[in-house]
């Protein structure tokens, strides 16, 4: 049964390599020879104003937690896609209710305006 | 045997090394990238132990949509990097306490159970002869139905309860509406006023005011 996930590794392998070749060259090739103004931070030519850390609007919190839970919800569906034709009727009438009452919350979310960007 | 016992070695290596940048890395962000590094490696090692359906769910929840938040609230938020890295050695007794019972406690399960391979898709619920996503699903959707649908009722609380803790209605945000832009007649944008036009041609009548008022 592992055998079946060797293209996964093959992949993973040839995604480090990349990775790690592009960094190599760049290392190797690139003429490097940094001073401190170089270095130093910027924002549109000048000195950085501010720190990038600012506070910021809790919607964004809103749409994450809203795509963890319908993100869960997929992790339901795939034991079930798997055994479907076992469980017949019974599984899909299963799945119907738990997508019922996610569509609910959906069309709750939908209504109330969470996913309206003003 | 061994080339499936070099992968465990591989990841679990990788694992140990990325759990420590976690807690040591300067950059939180770092730290969550390092993160995201050992819980790949981490469904590796679940995979290598037959445990297909917590590999897949550890990468679609936790990678896909957990980290995610992690790097939102820590890329984002003003937070005192400093400030966050004076207690570095005052956790450290109470860390080498938690972490030597958890080495105990594996060390005791690893003693109890040991005879079963670790390594090599035997260990874990279901074997060889149907995987556990299969054999979870047979019972998850029959004999836990019950669970599994109150499960929904989880997701749909969690879901009210986050927009009813963040969601805040601007009332100051001015916005386009397409659909009524779309529906938008003739009627409602133009009035068309019907008006006599004057009989005597316009003559204003500046010269003797003007002349008044740059006097006063």
């Amino acid at each position: 049964m592992l055998e079946s996930y060797l293209p996964i590794l093959v992949f993973l392998a040839i995604a480090l390599g990349v990775g790690v070749i592009a960094l190599l060259l760049n290392f190797l090739v690139a003429p490097r020879n940094p001073d401190p103004e170089k270095l130093s931070p910027y924002e549109s030519g000048f000195e950085a104003f501010e720190d990038a850390r600012l506070r910021f609007d809790v919607r964004y919190y809103l749409v994450a937690i809203l795509f963890i839970v319908f993100d869960l919800e997929i992790a339901f569906f795939f034991p079930w896609a798997v055994v479907l034709d076992e469980l017949g009727a019974t599984g899909f009438v299963a799945m119907a209710i738990f997508l019922g009452i996610l569509v609910v919350g959906f069309i709750y979310e939908w209504k109330k305006g969470a996913l309206e960007w003003e | 045997m061994a080339v499936t016992q070099a992968i465990f070695y591989l990841f679990a290596t990788v694992l140990v090394v990325a759990a420590l940048m976690v807690i040591t890395a300067r950059n939180p962000v770092h730290s969550v990238l390092f993160l995201v590094l050992s819980f790949v490696n981490g469904a590796g090692l679940f995979l290598l132990a037959g445990a297909e359906f917590l590999a897949f769910t550890l990468i679609l929840v936790y990678v896909g949509a957990v980290m995610v938040l992690f790097l939102f609230v820590l890329m984002m938020l003003d937070i005192n990097l400093q400030r966050m890295r004076e207690g570095f050695l005052n956790y450290l007794p109470l860390g080498a306490v938690i972490a030597f019972v958890l080495v105990v406690e594996m060390g005791a399960m690893l003693a109890a159970g040991g005879s079963g391979a670790v390594v090599g898709g035997d260990g874990a619920l279901g074997g060889t002869e149907a995987g556990n996503t299969t054999l979870l699903g047979r019972v998850l959707y029959d004999t836990y139905l019950l669970p599994f649908e109150v499960a929904a009722l989880v997701l749909l609380v969690a879901l009210v309860a986050a927009i009813a803790l963040t969601l805040r209605h601007r009332p100051d945000v001015k916005k386009q509406d397409p659909g009524q832009q779309v529906r938008v007649r003739r009627e409602d944008r133009v009035r068309l006023v019907d008006m006599p036009t004057e009989g005597a041609p316009y003559a204003p009548d500046t010269g003797a005011t003007g002349s008044k008022g740059g006097e006063g």
